[in-house]
């Protein structure tokens, strides 16, 4: 191994040498100091990997022929290969990215960029408190020197405070560190704190002094604003440096010296860090300015790292992992998303539009925003899992929330960010120049991020048994991407068969979990053939649609609650992309992700509140969950925002309506489901019957039925067709949700009956409506009319299914009417019952107004010649048919085995139903599926002959202009037979769909968008108000200490 | 009378000075007179320093004439304070330098030297 005192060494003498050179600009200067800049990377990661393959004693460098603490001595152990590996890997390709840059600045940059790498290093390494101050200045001055070198007006004036900030908080470490010396005998660190275990009066004030200095190095917030205006003003290449690099040197000295303080100390790195991280992050959310908005996340994440340093006790043998994850996480995305920044060399977050021109780029910002974010598969999402289960153990219950109100901040702004670029249109002329030596550290980090991901996936505890096949695949599919889109579908369609396969005889036993991988696999591939229908390559598209499923099958396979975390995440992950990619969602898809992000961190929270006292997370520990009201509350609103309950479902319609053709059945028919599972998982965890009087249990069955009728209601008032489905489906999770909420056997059978058929019916009615929207290019009813003569195969999918829908027999709708009413009857849930019951006429209200104003009526004359839905979107949705028909005839096949199982199992032992054949027969009645579908057919068969006779002699009748004299209609739609077709009921109940709900929302988002744009004017501009901060922030926390 | 000695004095002096170099950066409107407030505080600490470091009745920490190898821990004071010192005023040498190249710069760019006209960058 080679010493890491060369590491100096060499930077150090290179870089006097390169300032000996005259010419500005030579170019040997540069090549020379990219050759050096590879030493320390080579120094250090040697280092890192010896320590990794032989987790030896820490290596010593003694200097001046003394032992410490008479002499300055560096140390070189995991922890400090570590973090020199990420500062010199930082540095070598910081500078490869900054090239060009450089080029223009002179030899003076290239030197002050050695010095500056120099010194962060010597930072991290040295064990004197005095040789730490030297470097610390040493590498302030070469980073504001390099500021400097930018040349325009704004970096001079941010680079000045930034210069006399930094000064003033080193003057009160150096005053503390004279002091620590005259006081406790040492400059040496862990003589220090092997000397001084309880510390003085005296002593206790000059440890204030050097920790508050080394803490305000970390900007926290709110005496940060100097840091803030540096952000903004730098180049993006410094702001990597600053953000990666000299964050991380101080954050490993701010590591050093918290011992000095001892237990209090830590509670202050808690307190000061998850103020910085909420505060900073809350103000992010109404910053336009790119660089400086990713300034306030740099300062946010920090704080969330100095945070973990203070639980390094709760964290125990955890700590060293979830630092890892979560600082290498913000390490690689920070620099990546900084480094991007100067490629679109715009200020605006709007700006970054132009990223779609480089699919490559849009990508690589993704990544980086979901590795910030922390969702699976990259580290982050292990870290804070980690941490929150090691605080929720010690009951740091208030931390958790924050630390999650936090994360959501940050979703808050880096969605609305990622939605810009994926969705609005570049400007006008707007593109990126592709140089190679800014494309290439980009790349590099995001390939890094994968390396990472899977390392942290071999070290944490509770990830050894998560399936990564499905990664592998989704991987796989992002490599083959460049391929035409048949051969992907089919690839993704071949992959989800052959993982039916592969589960099927581990959930064979479990019917449940069976009827649900059925939902999500059987029901993805039939989707997937839609996909058929669509030309080109659909860049992007099957990886994501793979994700969504490997999430939901993931649900059915966890055996414990991170299996479960990381599932419901992946496809939370996958779905937003999906959805985000209609043409008009980009504000659909972001709020649908800010509720998921917050209904994750729900379950999240009530995942750790359950777990207290337990060391167990399997799915079962849920049933002993320590507070249980809370956590189950918790757990119930989390997976409410996925099936969206009323009050959280303003993100479905919009998401659902405005997704691909082919998208909202999986969206809608499928993804719902997921939260259906959810609740199903944590109502068993309740206990089944026994917990039938559960007050969650009652409350959740009165929103289900008010979600029901709200539902229903707003979509028999839609024009929008995908809307109405949209609606509908509220209406339609409403009775779900009523049902399960029973906590009775034949409630449950009930439940899922609903959920099977509205897989059915409304994957079949999303693929048949967009079908027709794929050839008549719109969504408005009214603008349709007629088109059963042009699409009589669709019109056959429509009516199916909404006979289905609405419940008339003989198809299995009504099996879950007969259901219904037998556990409504039997629970005594009355009043409930009747809002439902009253919500399924509304049913018939919407269902008449979708195939009429589709299909009936009269044809427009631009859809005359108007050709059938593509082939691709009917055949599955005659699968689905033949489906509903089976179901309908057979519900047995599938209702009994369900009904077995529950009754056998612990939860349910009450079996009010008996099967008899295809007769299922309780205390209230009997019904059989297979009788009433031969009565019906019947009935159906004879009208029809009746019909076709007596209509031999009509005829058909012309067109004709309904528009009456003297009427002057102002847009023609508004004579339209079904344009506001339900006009009196809405005069009637329309009362009841008055946006109460989107208005709280707007509420919300309005009043923290203002609170944080009032608040973050505290950062003035001044220079001078930025020191009075940073003076007003030590005797605040001195005062708070006293 | 203890409070009256040298080492007393000056330890108090670079607290009052300290105190005045802040009340400057804070106060003054001109980037110039914050640069000197700043080398007020420099000094400051650079006194406070050596005030710590200092022994009562003993010489510089330099080994040569009076003072022999043998006898230097009773005869100087504590060299390392010193030894900071002489290091942070090379440092606070630096760092002056390049806060006088900013003003030269903001002052070639703007023509003012008011600190209040450089807030184009805030919130």
């Amino acid at each position: 191994m080679v010493s890491p005192i060369y590491i100096i060494a060499v930077l150090l003498g290179i870089a006097f040498l390169l300032g000996l050179f005259k010419q500005p600009g030579a170019n040997f200067v540069r090549f020379a100091a990219i050759i050096t800049l590879a030493f320390p990377v080579f120094v250090s990661v040697g280092w890192l990997i010896h320590f990794i393959i032989d987790p030896t004693e820490p290596f010593m460098v003694y200097t001046a022929g003394a032992l410490p603490p008479f002499s300055i001595n560096l140390k070189m152990g995991l922890e400090e290969a570590f973090m020199t590996s990420a500062v010199n890997v930082l540095g070598f390709f910081g500078f490869i990215y900054l090239y060009k840059t450089l080029k223009a600045q002179g030899e003076k940059a290239v030197v002050l960029f050695l010095v500056l790498i120099m010194g962060l290093n010597v930072v991290i390494m040295t064990r004197d408190i005095f040789n730490l101050f030297v470097f610390l200045e040493i590498s302030s001055i070469a980073l504001i020197g390099m500021i400097f070198l930018k040349r325009d007006l704004n970096s001079f004036s941010a680079g000045f405070k930034y210069l006399i900030a930094v000064t003033v908080i080193s003057s009160f470490l150096l005053i503390g560190i004279g002091f620590i010396y005259y006081l406790g005998g040492t400059l040496n660190i862990d003589d220090f704190i092997a000397k001084n275990n309880g510390l003085t009066r005296g002593l206790s004030t000059a440890v204030f002094l050097v920790l508050i200095a080394v803490l305000l190095e970390l900007k926290p917030f709110p005496a940060n604003g100097w840091a803030l205006d540096v952000y903004q003003a730098a180049h993006p290449g410094i702001n990597a440096i600053i953000s990666a690099g000299t964050a991380t040197a101080a954050l490993f000295a701010v590591y050093k010296l918290l011992p000095f303080g001892g237990d209090l100390w830590l509670n202050i790195a808690v307190i000061i860090g998850l103020i910085t991280f909420l505060g900073s992050n809350f103000l992010g959310i109404s910053q336009k300015n790119a660089n400086r908005l990713l300034g306030y996340s740099s300062i946010g994440q920090i704080g969330l790292l100095l945070a973990v340093m203070g639980f390094s006790k709760h964290l125990g043998e955890h700590f060293q992992m979830v630092f890892f994850a979560l600082f290498i996480s913000h390490f690689l995305a920070k620099a990546g998303l900084f480094w991007l920044s100067g490629l679109i060399a715009k200020d605006e977050i709007k700006d970054w539009a132009v990223l779609r021109k480089k699919p490559y780029l849009l990508f690589l910002f993704g990544l980086f925003v979901f590795t910030l974010i922390g969702f699976p598969p990259f580290p982050s999402f292990y870290g804070k899992w980690q941490l929150v289960m090691d605080l929720a153990s010690n009951y740091n219950y208030w931390w958790i929330g924050l630390i999650l109100l936090g994360s959501i901040f940050e979703g808050v702004y880096l969605f609305r960010w990622l939605g810009y670029a994926m969705k609005l249109e570049p400007e006008e002329g707007s593109s990126i120049k592709p140089d190679w030596e800014k494309i290439i550290p980009i790349a590099v980090f995001g390939l890094l991020i994968f390396l990472a991901s899977y390392f942290t996936n071999r070290i944490f505890p509770t990830s050894f048994n998560i399936n990564l096949i499905p990664v592998y695949f989704i991987l796989f599919l992002f490599v083959i991407d460049f391929l035409p889109a048949y051969i992907k579908n089919t690839i993704a369609i071949a992959g989800m068969g052959y993982y039916a396969f592969y589960i099927y005889p581990g959930i064979e036993q479990d019917t449940l979990r069976l009827v649900f991988a059925g939902i999500f696999l059987l029901g993805g591939i039939l989707t997937m053939f839609a996909g058929y229908s669509v030309k080109g390559r659909r860049p992007g598209f099957f990886p994501f649609a793979i994700m969504m499923y490997a999430g939901l099958i993931g649900l059915v396979e966890a055996e414990n609650l991170f299996q479960f975390f990381f599932s419901w995440e992946l496809m939370t992950l996958g779905s937003y992309i999906l959805i985000i990619r209609g043409k008009k969602s980009i504000l659909h898809a972001y709020n649908y992700m800010l509720f998921s992000l917050g209904g994750a961190y729900m379950i999240f929270l009530g995942i750790a509140l359950a777990y207290n006292g337990h060391t167990s997370i399997s799915l079962e520990m849920l049933q002993t969950a320590s507070f249980p009201g809370w956590a189950y509350t918790l757990l119930a609103i989390g997976f409410l925002t996925k099936t969206a309950a009323l009050g959280l479902h303003i993100w479905l319609p919009g998401a659902h309506a405005e997704a691909e053709s082919d998208v909202s059945p999986m969206v809608s028919g499928i993804l719902l489901k997921g939260g259906v599972f959810g609740l199903l998982v944590l109502f068993m965890a309740m206990g089944g019957e026994q917990a039938g009087q559960h007050p969650l249990l009652y409350a959740l069955g009165w929103l289900g039925a008010i979600t029901a009728l709200g539902g229903n209601l707003m979509a028999v008032f839609q024009e929008d067709a995908k809307r109405l489905l949209a609606y509908s489906s509220v209406g339609n999770l409403g009775y779900i949700l009523f049902a399960f909420a029973f906590m009775t056997n034949i409630g449950w059978l009930t439940g899922l009956t609903y959920s099977i058929n509205h897989f059915l019916f409304k994957t079949l009615l999303f693929l048949a409506i967009g079908g027709v929207v794929w050839r008549v290019k719109t969504h408005n009813m009214y603008e349709m009319g007629g088109l059963i003569k042009r699409m009589p195969w669709s019109f056959i999918a429509v009516l199916i299914g909404i006979i289905t829908l609405a419940g008339i027999p003989p198809l299995s709708g009504y099996a879950g009417k007969w259901l219904f009413y037998n556990a409504v009857i039997t629970k005594g849930w009355y009043f409930q019952g009747a809002i439902v019951f009253f919500a399924g006429t509304i049913a018939f209200l919407y269902c008449f107004k979708l195939i009429y104003s589709v299909f009936l009526g009269q044809p427009k004359d631009k859809f005359r010649k108007v050709k059938e839905a593509p082939i691709w979107y009917l055949i599955p949705q005659f699968i689905l048919i033949i489906g509903i028909m089976v179901f309908s005839a057979r519900p047995d096949l599938i209702l009994k085995p369900i009904g077995d199982l529950l009754s056998q199992s612990t939860y349910f032992p009450t079996d009010p139903l008996s099967w008899e054949n295809v007769t299922a027969s309780t205390n209230l009645g009997y019904w059989s599926g297979y009788k009433i579908m031969l009565v019906i057919g019947g009935m159906f068969v004879v009208l029809l002959l009746w019909l076709v006779v007596m209509s031999r002699k009509a005829k058909s009748v012309k067109q004709f202009n309904m528009v009456y004299a003297g009427e002057r209609p102002f847009t023609p739609e508004t004579t339209h037979y079904s344009h506001n077709m339900f006009a009196p009921f809405n005069k009637a109940l329309g009362f009841l769909t008055t946006p109460v709900v989107t208005s709280f929302w707007n509420g919300v988002n309005d009043t923290s968008h203002a609170f944080a744009d009032s608040f973050r004017k505290i950062y003035t501009g001044n220079g001078q108000t930025y020191i009075a901060h940073i003076l007003a922030y030590i005797v605040i926390v001195y005062l708070i200490l006293l | 009378m203890k409070y009256f000695s040298v080492e007393y004095i000056s330890i108090f002096a670079g607290f009052i000075l300290l105190l005045i170099g802040l009340w400057g950066i804070i106060s003054q409107k001109n980037i110039l007179k914050i640069i000197i407030s700043f080398s007020i505080i420099d000094t400051s600490i650079h006194l406070i320093l050596v005030s710590i470091g200092y022994i009562k009745n003993r010489t510089a920490p330099i080994i040569d004439g009076p003072v022999t190898r043998a006898d230097a821990a009773q005869q100087v004071t504590d060299p390392i304070p010193q030894a900071l010192v002489l290091t942070a005023i090379v440092i606070g040498v630096g760092i002056t330098a390049l806060m006088l190249s900013y003003a030269l710069k903001l002052y070639e760019k703007n023509k003012s030297l008011e600190i209040d006209k450089y807030k184009s960058l805030k919130w």
